[in-house]
């Protein structure tokens, strides 16, 4: 089969905007990639279809950057220096997955997790997360991950800080 | 005697088949950069009948990356999983227009040292477009919204350090007019008007008929145009105000057409050739010489040929007689002259009345740039010498259809060149 010219990125984007999370599931191995592209990851076919994958993520990882030039380096690397997101929440970077076969673990922008409570609440992983879709200023969305309240008062608690 | 100076051989076995285009093209609407870039490397790869996995290393040609691909650092990683390639050893070269050439000649030493089997070379450029920082690669903008970027001409034109960006490419190789004038004691500056003429009219010939030129399908050949400007003729056209000059010998017909392309070739040695059951005739590369100069100085176009004629000869395997067909980067007019004489494909000082005798149209018995060239074909910077280098496979082939050379190819010489300056020579043969 023959590359088949299509945008990739706009469909992607625009599948966003109708709150569809797209990504290309590979026609001879199945392997999923996400965001789509259009080779495959795995075994380099270019025969692939769009799936529709679910708006629930597995947590497999928190990252906190220590950056001794001056501290607190992940959290306001979230807000002052990645893209321009309108909310004003902090975020760090995670590892999730989508909880489909042929998905791969990706890097995502983690919310609900704080500076306070990540150290807790790595000890609760793996555990399952919202997909958040991120509004941006120049009007288009990407995909992000939010923690459900239920591990953010767990590691709130054992982590000492108030709610 | 072997009759190649590489110590291994080296074969072109699989090229891209992408046209060159522009987003503002409807039919590019909602596209980024990515997309044709895989699609050219997926084509070069399926031509070769091998799959991802099977290419060893990358050598990937760019020009202006950073302001037209969203300013992201170094864009080898992406560009290598949108094709599948992730993982693979990639070097990026940046040498402006001649990016392309010096890509390829680093994949043909990658192989020719017996290091790598199977290379792939493959470049991309959008020139006139960007994608601003915060916004996804599809968003494509005129270059006009961006304030920054750096344009032939406007830079400081600073004589006194290593500074000259006050002429551009279609300037400089207007030296040709100058030089004919100077060398060959031509009075008329008429007859190099018309001789240009007759290139472009030659040259558009060709792209009209190949269908990976930027404009096939809406552009015509000059007599049409002319017809429907209402002249009597296509010379007649091509003299007018209707084709304005910009320099002293230059009309826009004779002006480089800049525009994007993604492009790809795969290079295989012998043993690959064999191990993946390559259908298609390799095209074996003979020898290659680059040269780079500083413009600072009058000539340094024709002198860039010069040196590289002067490699190519020293190393013994270049007869400019056994050439049956030259491509070469011409970004004005002036520059195919010089590049078709100065490699002996045409004699000295005759190269103009080789134009007006149509003997360089891709149907004359001299053939350059059969596929319209960057001109009338297109020219995509960083990717150009990848691309010219394909027409030459197609041609070699004997595939390039409508615009496919009129005898038997045995051998071409590729001679491309980038506002570095820098210029290339390379020598491919049909195995
Ligand atoms: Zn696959």
């Amino acid at each position: 089969m023959s590359y088949k010219l299509q945008p990739i990125l706009k469909t992607y984007y625009e599948g966003l905007e109708e709150g569809k999370i797209l990504g290309a599931k590979c026609s001879e191995c199945g392997d999923i990639a996400f965001p789509p592209l259009p080779v495959c990851q795995a075994c380099g076919s270019v025969d692939f279809e769009w799936v529709e994958l679910p708006h629930e993520l597995i947590l497999k990882e928190i990252r906190w950057e220590d950056a001794s030039v001056g501290g607190d380096y992940t959290w306001r690397k979230g807000n002052m220096f990645f893209s321009v997101p309108i909310t004003e929440d902090r975020y760090c970077a995670a590892v999730a997955q989508f909880d489909v076969a042929g998905s791969s673990p990706f890097h995502v922008p983690l919310y609900g997790c704080t500076e306070e409570n990540y150290q807790e609440m790595r000890k609760l992983l793996p555990f399952k997360v919202d997909v958040k879709l991120v509004e941006h200023k120049k009007d288009f969305l990407t995909v992000g991950a939010k923690v459900r309240q239920a591990e953010i008062d767990k590691a709130n608690a054992a982590a000492g800080v108030e709610a | 005697m072997a009759d190649s100076r590489l110590m291994r051989n080296v074969s072109i076995v699989g090229t891209s088949s992408l046209k060159q285009f522009s987003f503002d093209q409807p039919e590019w609407e909602g596209y980024s950069m990515y997309e044709p870039w895989a699609c050219a490397v997926s084509q070069a790869l399926e031509d070769a009948n091998i799959r991802p996995n099977d290419v060893e290393k990358i050598s990937y040609s760019q020009f202006a990356y950073f302001p037209t691909m969203g300013h992201i650092c170094a864009p080898v990683n992406y560009l290598e999983e949108w094709a599948g390639l992730a993982g693979k050893p990639i070097s990026h070269i940046e040498q402006a227009c001649a990016s392309g050439y010096i890509a390829f000649t680093e994949a043909v030493q990658a192989i020719a040292s017996g290091e790598y089997d199977v290379v792939l070379v493959a470049g991309l450029e959008c020139p006139k477009f960007f994608v601003p920082i915060d916004e996804p690669a599809y968003r494509v903008k005129p270059l006009s919204e961006y304030k920054e970027f750096w344009h032939p001409g406007v830079a400081l034109f600073d004589c006194g350090y290593a500074r000259f960006d006050g002429a551009s490419d279609i300037l400089l190789p207007d030296e040709n007019g100058f030089y004919y004038k100077e060398f060959y004691g031509l009075k008329d500056e008429a007859f190099i008007d018309e001789a240009y003429a007759h290139m472009a009219i030659n040259q558009r010939r060709g792209a009209v008929r190949n269908p990976r030129s930027l404009d096939y399908g809406s552009s015509k050949d000059y007599s049409e145009v002319a017809k429907d400007e209402g002249f009597s003729s296509d010379v007649e056209y091509l003299l007018s105000p209707k084709n304005y000059k910009i320099t002293q010998f230059t009309r826009k017909s004779g002006a480089v057409m800049h525009n994007c392309a993604a492009g790809a070739l795969v290079l295989m040695s012998d043993e690959a050739i064999k191990k993946y059951g390559v259908q298609n005739r390799p095209i074996r590369v003979i020898d290659y010489a680059a040269s780079s100069l500083s413009p600072r100085k009058p000539w340094c176009f024709h002198n860039m040929n010069v040196e590289v004629r002067k490699q190519l000869d020293k190393n013994g395997f270049f007869k400019p007689e056994e050439m049956d067909l030259l491509i070469t980067t011409c970004m004005s007019s002036g520059e195919q002259t010089d590049s078709a004489e100065v490699f002996g494909y045409v004699p000295e000082g005759q190269g103009l009345q080789y134009e007006i005798d149509h003997r360089t149209a891709f149907d004359g018995d001299t053939p350059i740039n059969p596929h319209g060239g960057d001109c009338q074909w297109g020219h995509a910077m960083g990717c150009s010498g990848v691309n010219m280098l394909s027409e030459a496979v197609f041609q070699m082939r004997g595939t390039a259809g409508d615009s496919q050379v009129q005898k038997d190819i045995k051998k071409t010489l590729v001679r491309g060149m980038g506002g570095g300056h820098t210029t290339v020579g390379i020598i491919l043969q049909n195995a």
